[in-house]
């Protein structure tokens, strides 16, 4: 009688295992379900779920709505922190990875959705969960929502900021006026006109010491982000492995330079 | 299926509710266990001492805070750096003013929790080690960490709590700092700017030079200062009832400004952290629609004020396509600490660096006073000064070459003296 009052409570069926290659209502009509997804789908669920962050920021829903009723996203797209805890709580592979293909990339990370909770759920917190897996096992969809974010993964995985000045180019920020792209004619003279040294660069946000960045580049390496990156862009991994390497060697001839052990 | 009675749907709600005493943890104090564990040994808790001059404030709860005040050590924000250079250039114009010491180095990284937010391309241990190896190079020079940006604040007392509720992640990152030569630290308090300011809103007030009364601002409220970690932001009773966070309203209030209310003063900013780069146009819809639209038709706002990086881009940088949409507002955007100092008389290109703001300032300045024709004069024939070559003006000594390379300076906290003789 539970399990029959949760499926009518829930706005997510909750669908029987031999059901799940069927598409589910949130999948929008008919797919195709290869092996491979069904595997994939089940693997990033086991991921998901055995994840200690999972039991502590998915708490319990009533479906009150107040999650949605102030959330930025929602008024834009058709996107809803209070499906998204459902998807998380839905126990249906299948949902999850379909969530992770695009649903999850709208949400803004404001967190107006914890705030009004009642139950205390982590609802951003769980969102950023199934974005670091849809990175992590390298999901088509997550290349692409990242394919214009290279440059600034480029910038902190190198420098440690992540915007500079010089990427306030006239072709890419045109809505933001003419006086924001003036900017860049000049661009120089006015980083010089700031009275803080580090910020007198255009090329970072600002200027970050060679032992400080490569010491950033050890903690992405020991932590294994710099593998949950090559699983969507091994290119640009490869990129910011030979620039840390020519640091590396430049980093040797200066503590020779200035006598530094 | 028909209609469920009362014990089936408290059933249900049984099923969904078992683990929710995981949430008593959520409001619990983190600070008490990351005592105990540097008492055991497993952290080094960065302390307040009264060389740092601190103030206490009560946060949502009730709970106590110190806010140091001084040997301060600044950790950037690469938004405001990047864009709107008025903003830490205010900050340390104020604390030159009032002789605070502290440390503004190249020796410190973001916190990166805008790729995390943005991108995924992060996780727990990335961050918390970040945050580690900055709060380290505070603790080794003495000084206490200052953060600048709003999303560092939050990101930061997630990652305190992870460090003091994990086990795993601690060891992880005390492993990683170990191969580096530090220690895990964790920071006493995570102070946010904003709260310098605040405890300092009496001194920063009694050197306001212009009649504010007839300036009328409306306060964006920035989420990552109070809802990412809600405990710890600082709300006060005699300010707005204590229903919202008590900076930066009472500063404006204190400096004579009227602080105007507004239909949606809880929204965000539309900021998103990718959507800002990548998918412009839900932010500035959201920006333009939910905020500066209300802000100035409900409270006829002469200036927008925050106290964050992304909210101050975003809410200054999408007004201009609004244009299309007859939407043409152009309400000046910023920081309390940059109306602060333009108040205090500080100059508006070199210090405060309006120029760098999409939504003139120039119409706000005139109201409050400011002969801004006259500094801007004065700052083009400054830019014309550096092109030919000639000296630059600067808040403190700049660092040396080696610290390009090296995080040397050791223990030693700058004193900014020579910018206090030339009356900077």
């Amino acid at each position: 009688m539970v399990v029959e009052a949760l499926s009518v409570l829930r706005n997510l069926p909750a669908r029987k295992k031999e059901e799940q290659a069927e598409p589910s209502i949130l999948l929008g009509g008919s797919r195709d379900l290869g092996l491979d997804t069904l595997k994939l789908a089940q693997d990033i669920y086991d991921q998901f779920t055995a994840d200690p962050r999972y039991k502590e920021y998915v708490l319990g829903c009533l479906n009150c709505g107040e999650c949605t009723t102030g959330c930025p996203a929602a008024r834009f797209y058709d996107f809803s922190p209070r499906e998204m805890l459902q998807v998380a709580m839905s126990n249906d592979p299948l949902v999850l990875l379909n969530a992770m293909h695009e649903k999850i990339w709208a949400c803004c990370q404001c967190y107006t959705c914890n705030m009004r909770c009642r139950f205390g759920n982590d609802i951003a917190g769980i969102i950023s969960v199934m974005r670091e897996l849809a990175v992590k096992n390298g999901l088509d969809s997550a290349k692409e929502v990242l394919r214009p974010y290279t440059r600034i993964l480029l910038k902190v995985m190198t420098g440690g900021t992540q915007v500079s000045p010089d990427m306030i180019q006239p072709d890419f920020f045109v809505d933001w006026g003419p006086d924001a792209v003036s900017k860049a004619s000049d661009l120089k003279t006015l980083r010089k006109a700031i009275p803080i040294d580090v910020l007198q660069v255009t090329d970072s946000a600002w200027e970050v010491s060679m032992q400080t960045s490569l010491e950033l580049f050890q903690i992405y390496q020991e932590s294994g982000v710099i593998d949950i990156v090559r699983a969507v862009d091994p290119d640009l991994v490869e990129m910011i492995t030979d620039i840390v390497d020519e640091w590396r060697e430049e980093f040797e001839e200066m503590k020779e330079k200035y006598g530094v052990r | 299926m028909g209609i469920l009675s009362a014990d089936q749907i408290r059933e249900v709600v049984r099923a969904r509710a078992e683990n929710r005493s995981v949430s008593d943890k959520k409001v619990s104090d983190v600070r008490e266990e990351m005592w105990t564990l540097h008492d055991r040994g497993e952290l080094i808790v960065i302390p307040i001492t009264p060389e740092n001059k601190p103030v206490e404030v009560e946060t949502l709860f009730g709970w106590k805070k110190k806010v140091p005040t001084d040997k301060l050590w600044h950790h950037k924000s690469c938004g405001q750096c990047g864009n709107i250079p008025g903003y830490p250039a205010s900050l340390l114009w104020f604390m030159n003013q009032f002789k605070t010491t502290y440390l503004n180095e190249p020796h410190q990284t973001s916190c990166t929790a805008w790729n995390y937010h943005g991108s995924g391309t992060s996780n727990p241990v990335a961050l918390a080690a970040v945050a580690v190896r900055n709060w380290y190079r505070a603790y080794e020079t003495g000084t206490y960490p200052l953060i600048h940006c709003g999303t560092s604040y939050g990101d930061y007392k997630e990652m305190r709590k992870v460090l003091v509720e994990n086990k795993e992640v601690r060891d992880k990152v005390r492993e990683i700092m170990h191969h580096m030569g530090k220690e895990l630290v964790i920071p006493e308090e995570i102070v946010h700017y904003s709260e310098w300011v605040h405890v300092k809103r009496d001194e920063i007030a009694s050197m306001v030079k212009y009649d504010l009364k007839d300036v009328v601002a409306t306060v964006h409220e920035p989420c990552h200062y109070y809802k990412m970690v809600p405990e710890d932001a600082i709300y006060d009773s005699s300010v707005l009832g204590g229903q919202r966070p008590a900076p930066p309203t009472a500063l404006l209030q204190k400096m004579g400004v009227s602080v105007a209310d507004y239909s949606t003063w809880y929204d965000c900013c539309g900021f998103g952290f990718r959507h800002i780069l990548t998918e412009r146009e839900f932010t500035r819809s959201f920006a333009t629609l939910r905020k500066i639209k209300p802000m100035v038709e409900e409270a006829h706002a002469d200036v927008a004020i925050t106290t964050d990086t992304g909210c101050v881009t975003t809410l200054d940088k999408s007004q201009w396509v609004g244009k299309v949409h007859g939407m043409d507002f152009l309400v000046p955007v910023l920081a309390e600490v940059q109306l602060a100092a333009l108040a205090a008389g500080a100059h508006p290109y070199k210090i405060v660096q309006v120029h760098w703001h999409t939504s003139p300032v120039e119409k706000l300045m005139e109201k409050m006073g400011i002969d801004y024709q006259s500094y801007r004069k004065d700052f083009t024939e400054y830019l014309n000064q550096i092109k030919s070559g000639g000296k630059i003006e600067y808040l403190y000594d700049p660092h040396s070459e080696i610290e390009k390379y090296f995080a040397v300076n050791k223990g030693q906290v700058i004193v900014e003296e020579q910018a206090l003789k030339r009356g900077e």
